[in-house]
């Protein structure tokens, strides 16, 4: 499966008056595409943190002291403000835990759904032309490469050239459709009302109905849409014929003008009811064989003829020539990779030996770093995050290694003066009520290994693609790479107007499942229950499209059936626009039905990672074991066992297991020393000195045990049925 | 508990008889509370449960007084301590109106017909019904002061005869003489609705920051009249340990607890006092998990010792399934529902309790996979054009609020 996001090591602290909290410490994990991973906890175990480090929006005090976050091929830690907004919101989105204070109280719903298209067309068009324009560049120089002589040369050039062509004439064909979709749907809507209101005798000012009407039917009298025929020349007649009738003054509506609006109204839905044109074949018809009379013919039927055009002369032909230079580039790029192994196993052997200074490395690396920037493979539209972060992750420890060198030294000088100083102190028979700051020397072997493990992913990762590079699909890569010029064209073509955002806006309302969204679209968060606010908060953060979602604790404010009707809607749009989600949240319950994966938290660190399945049947930690018995369920008669105490205080982490001093079956060990990621079935881990294999053998306790063994006595049950 | 007597042999703690509570929303009012009936006996936990803005929370906080009920009535221990007297002025208005008619009808039929008697029948009528209020007045104004009168003259009954007994001027006389003055004191402040205390909803909202531990639970027994600092400080200290405090805490300002530290102040704040019923308002929603285990274990074993009745309003149903004996449901403003947990949760009847236990979420990823939700549409689920619903009873003590054919459905349903 493709990983969306990579989570390594990270490691943030908070700085505060009393001292530096330690929130999140050292934790990893990998979101899948198309999966939920859950992040259960209590409050302070640091889940939000976490989450709010992956969206960039961490509190001003907070420090990050190592680790990354990998989100298509960069460091979402080290990347500028500025990049940040191409990604906040448009890839990763963010659904909040009280829906009422996370939208404005003083603006329109509908105005909170545009804002972000409107303001994110602006900024884009630029760098989609860019991006467009280098890949199809690169795939022009690949093409170029394989070819067998000039003339070869000279119609991949042509290719290229009216690939780009055509795909902007297409979005911009595409683009006008939309417009006149959307007009189209404010008349209805607003036609629709006015016949509202004369069925209720109000009074109608007719005059701005007929200039309304005219306007409109300028935009949206296009071949593609509705043609001029006998109706709607009726229709001009009547309206000029209603004129007559119509006084200045507003009154109510006369019998022709109904059935003249009526007939709009017809025409509207009957066209929307049509089947639409594939625009992306169409763009390229009309290049050569000219707009006229196309849309003469049934969309079904353009649709198949467009298409068949296309492929016979231009396509097919693009997507081999295509598909061969992207094998082309794959091997080049793979063969270069094959030269750099040896060369990082040079560098590796050096670094284990830990002798190196600044400009051996320089020399030895330097190289490298080119060669690696190099062997990229640029066309391949899934970004490798190993590859591309190799270099700033490696300069990045090297920074940290050799400041350290620098460091340490006039650290330890300083302690050893403070230290003398008080010892003195101490003999002369003083009283001494200050204690010496220990240094804080950094410990070099630390992070010579982490260079080497930094090295050794590259090279593991290298190795892997080799050794896949034989299951390469040119085919399939090229038909991704075509759905990513597509893409890019239709950024760089679009202009949201106010117009296009609401017809895309009342899509999103329908889609999270709020009724009448054309009215809703005017009202102001207030006038909303507390699940249909969750839900246009959903909308919001479906609105940009993005890649990931994170739901911080969504249902906690809402009660039992909104909270499960919000559920099911996340799932749904899960499945239907293929989100990867990540799922916040202390309850267990609430995360049972939709999580693929469960990362359970304490005090900054995961203690137990499984599947869900695994974490609900088979827990092993007793920090998991504790939340599970600590709720009750339906069957629960006896008293709950609650967690005695309360979390420790994160600036002074304790030194061995964190939830230690409350937990019934703390062993010796799990005060001294931190107990690692221990491994219960592949993909199942939990940090606790209990699955050692010199540990005693302890059982979960009595209330856990029983709901497992009814839970799956309930299954097997349901299986024999 | 009494859990093996009949419900009839229980004695009856606090009655809530038609409960009314309406709020002016400009022309038209919200019904937040309409025609609630139950009983609450002594020693057991009640449940109410429903979703946000079925008014449970107003059922709560009118039967604690913080709102002017508008009709029906609470007693506490029989004595009436909250009236509406909406149902007597519509009653009235009904009565001047059938007035109006049978004089209209009594002209038409003939012209010089005896009014006098039809209208003093009406009259004695309209008379009674604005007795009724006056009485309603009375009770919600003076509930208090006629309990301290009660509770004054206890004393006196108390002291007065031993009095007497002792010759003038003796020390013992002396004594006792201050003794009673100060028993006195307190009999005039004791109030009947300080028996009923609340515990609310959020901990951090609830308590003032700008006071201390110690003052946020001394204030109960200050304005009890309570004077002397000793006494005041032992209290205080009592109750810290009873809810899992230490009386060092007593020094401190809230925001220096976490969560659960100050749901537990909250508690000590509520049964300083001694009450004899708590009305808890969601004291867990707003706490994690592992803390709502440690409150809810702390709420039985309070209960268990000091044998109070405790009103327990959430919309987290397994807790309420744990923690109550009885559950009533509540949609809209009316009680849907009533009955003893476990009968409610094995044969829920009503649609909506149905579909509200379907919402359930459960630690059980593959039966979560399965789970559909029932969703309830009252104008799907009834048909109420032939005839209205009422509180009907289906089982002994689970009641349902349905007309008569619903009722010979959820009969059959039971036979099951």
């Amino acid at each position: 499966m493709e990983k969306k996001l990579e989570v390594n090591n990270l490691k943030i602290s908070f700085r505060t008056p009393a001292g530096k909290v330690q929130a999140v410490r050292n934790i990893s994990f990998d979101l899948y595409k198309g999966e939920t991973l859950a992040i259960v906890g209590e409050s302070g175990s640091g889940k939000s943190v976490t989450n709010k480090a992956i969206i960039g929006i961490s509190s001003g005090n907070a420090i990050v002291e190592s680790g990354e976050i990998i989100y298509d091929g960069q460091d979402l830690l080290k990347i500028t403000e500025e990049d940040f907004h191409k990604i906040r919101g448009d890839k990763i989105a963010m659904i909040f835990q009280d829906p009422m204070s996370s939208l404005n109280p003083i603006m329109r719903v509908g105005k909170q759904l545009t804002e972000a298209m409107i303001l994110k067309n602006k900024a884009s068009k630029k760098n989609a032309r860019r991006d467009f324009n280098a890949k199809l560049k690169l795939l022009n120089e690949n093409m170029n490469a394989i070819a067998a002589d000039e003339n070869a040369i000279k119609d991949n050039n042509d290719k290229c050239s009216t690939f780009d062509k055509f795909c902007i004439n297409s979005t911009k064909l595409e683009e006008v459709y939309n417009n006149i979709l959307a007009t189209a749907q404010e008349l209805l809507e607003y036609l629709e009302h006015i016949l509202f209101l004369n069925s209720k005798q109000q009074i109608i000012n007719s005059d701005k109905v007929y200039s309304k009407i005219y306007s409109d039917l300028n935009v949206i009298i296009h071949p593609s849409f509705i043609k001029e025929d006998n109706r709607l020349n009726e229709v001009y007649s009547l309206i000029e014929a209603a004129k007559q009738f119509a006084s200045k003054n507003a009154a109510e509506l006369q019998d022709v003008e109904v059935h003249c609006i009526q007939t709009v109204v017809d025409l509207i839905k009957e066209a929307l009811q049509k089947e639409q044109v594939n625009y992306f074949t169409l763009g390229y018809y009309t290049m050569y064989e000219g707009e006229e009379g196309v849309f003469d013919i049934p969309s079904e039927e353009l649709n198949v003829k467009t298409r068949k055009y296309l492929d016979d002369n231009f396509m097919l032909d693009f997507i081999e020539r295509g598909s061969y230079a992207l094998q082309h580039s794959h091997n080049v790029s793979i063969e270069k990779k094959q030269a750099i192994i040896p060369l990082l196993n040079e560098a590796l052997e050096i670094f284990k030996n830990a002798n190196f200074t600044k400009q051996t490395v320089k020399d030895i690396l330097n190289p490298i770093y080119k060669q690696v920037v190099d062997a990229i493979d640029g066309l391949e539209v899934i970004k490798n995050s190993v590859e591309y972060t190799f270099v700033s992750s490696m300069t990045n420890v090297l920074n940290k290694y050799f400041f350290g060198i620098k460091n340490n030294p006039k650290e330890m000088a300083r302690y050893e003066k403070q230290n003398n100083k008080r010892e003195k102190l101490i003999a002369s028979g003083k009283q001494v009520d200050w204690k010496v700051v220990p240094p804080s020397i950094i410990d070099l072997q630390l992070i010579a290994n982490d260079i080497c493990i930094v090295i050794e992913k590259l090279r593991n990762n290298y190795i892997e693609q080799i050794n896949n590079s034989i299951n390469f699909d040119k085919n399939a890569k090229m038909v991704a790479l075509i759905d990513f010029f597509k893409e890019k064209a239709s950024q760089v073509v679009y202009t949201v107007t106010r117009r296009v955002a609401k017809l895309k806006a009342l899509k999103l309302l329908e889609e999270v499942g709020i009724p009448e969204p054309a009215i809703r679209y005017r009202q102001y968060p207030f006038e909303f229950s507390g699940g249909m606010r969750q839900r246009i908060v959903i909308a919001i953060a479906l609105a940009a499209n993005p890649d990931i979602l994170i739901c911080d604790e969504p249902t906690t404010a809402l009660d039992v059936t909104i909270q499960s009707q919000i559920l099911e809607l996340i799932n749904k749009l899960k499945a239907e626009r293929n989100l990867s989600v990540i799922f916040i949240t202390h309850d267990l319950g609430v995360v049972a039905n939709m999580a693929d994966r469960i990362a359970v938290m304490y005090a900054g660190k995961i203690v137990e990672y499984g599947t869900a399945d695994d974490v609900f049947y088979d827990p092993r930690h007793p920090y998991t074991w504790a939340l599970l018995s600590s709720m009750p369920d339906l069957d629960t008669a006896e008293k709950l066992e609650a967690i005695p105490g309360t979390p420790p205080n994160m600036i002074f982490p304790p030194k061995g297991d964190a939830f230690a001093a409350r937990n019934r079956y703390a062993l010796q060990i799990d005060f001294e020393e931190e107990p690692p990621l221990f491994e219960v079935t592949p993909g199942h881990l939990a940090a606790t000195w209990l699955l050692h294999p010199s540990a005693p053998k302890v059982e979960a306790p009595r209330i856990v045990t029983e709901r497992i063994a009814k839970m799956k006595k309930r299954m097997e049950e349901e299986e024999n049925e | 508990m009494n859990n093996n007597q009949t419900p009839t042999q229980r004695e009856v703690i606090l009655k809530v008889d038609h409960l009314e509570q309406f709020f002016k929303m400009g022309p038209r009012s919200l019904k937040a509370v309409n025609d609630v009936n139950f009983e609450i006996y002594k020693g057991e936990v009640f449940g109410l449960v429903g979703e946000s803005g079925c008014g449970k929370t107003t059922t709560g906080r009118s039967i604690i007084r913080l709102y002017n009920i508008t009709g029906g009535s609470v007693y506490f221990k029989g004595t009436r301590i909250g009236a509406g007297v909406r149902r007597y002025k519509e009653r009235i208005n009904v009565l001047k109106q059938q007035l109006n008619n049978e004089i209209l009808e009594a002209k038409a039929q003939n012209a010089d017909a005896d009014l006098d008697e039809i209208k003093a029948k009406y009259a004695e009528l309209i008379q009674e019904q604005k007795r009724e209020i006056k009485s309603a007045k009375f009770d919600q104004k003076h509930c208090d002061r006629e309990y301290s009168k009660a509770q004054v003259a206890k004393v006196d009954d108390l002291y007065i005869p031993r009095l007497e007994e002792l010759p003038d001027g003796s020390e013992e006389k002396a004594v006792l003489v201050a003794e009673y003055k100060e028993a006195r004191r307190l009999a005039k402040k004791d109030t009947i609705t300080s028996k009923i205390q609340m515990i609310f909803q959020d901990p951090i909202a609830s308590l003032n920051p700008r006071m201390t531990v110690r003052e946020i639970i001394a204030e109960g027994l200050i304005i009890r009249g309570i004077k002397d600092k000793k006494i005041i400080d032992k209290e205080v200290y009592r109750v810290l340990e009873m809810v899992g405090l230490v009386p060092e805490h007593a020094g401190r300002y809230p925001h220096e607890f976490s969560g659960g530290q100050r749901q537990r102040i909250g508690i000590a704040r509520a049964i300083v006092l001694n009450p004899e019923f708590i009305i808890a308002d969601e004291p867990i929603s707003a706490l994690d998990v592992s803390i709502q285990a440690q409150v809810i274990n702390l709420l039985n074993e309070i209960r268990e010792r000091l044998g109070l009745t405790i009103l327990f309003i959430a919309h987290d149903l397994s807790v309420v399934k744990y923690f109550s004996d009885r559950i009533a449901v509540m949609y809209y403003g009316k009680i849907v529902e009533l009955s003893t947990s476990d009968q409610i949760f094995a044969h829920p009847l009503h649609p909506y309790t149905k579909s509200l236990f379907s919402a359930i979420p459960l630690p059980d990823p593959r039966s979560e996979k399965k789970r559909k939700r029932i969703t309830y549409n009252p104008l799907v689920a009834h048909d109420y054009t032939v005839e209205g619903p009422t509180m009907r009873e289906v089982a002994p003590g689970h009641f349902v609020y349905c007309n008569e054919t619903e009722y010979q459905q959820y009969l059959e349903e039971l036979k099951k």
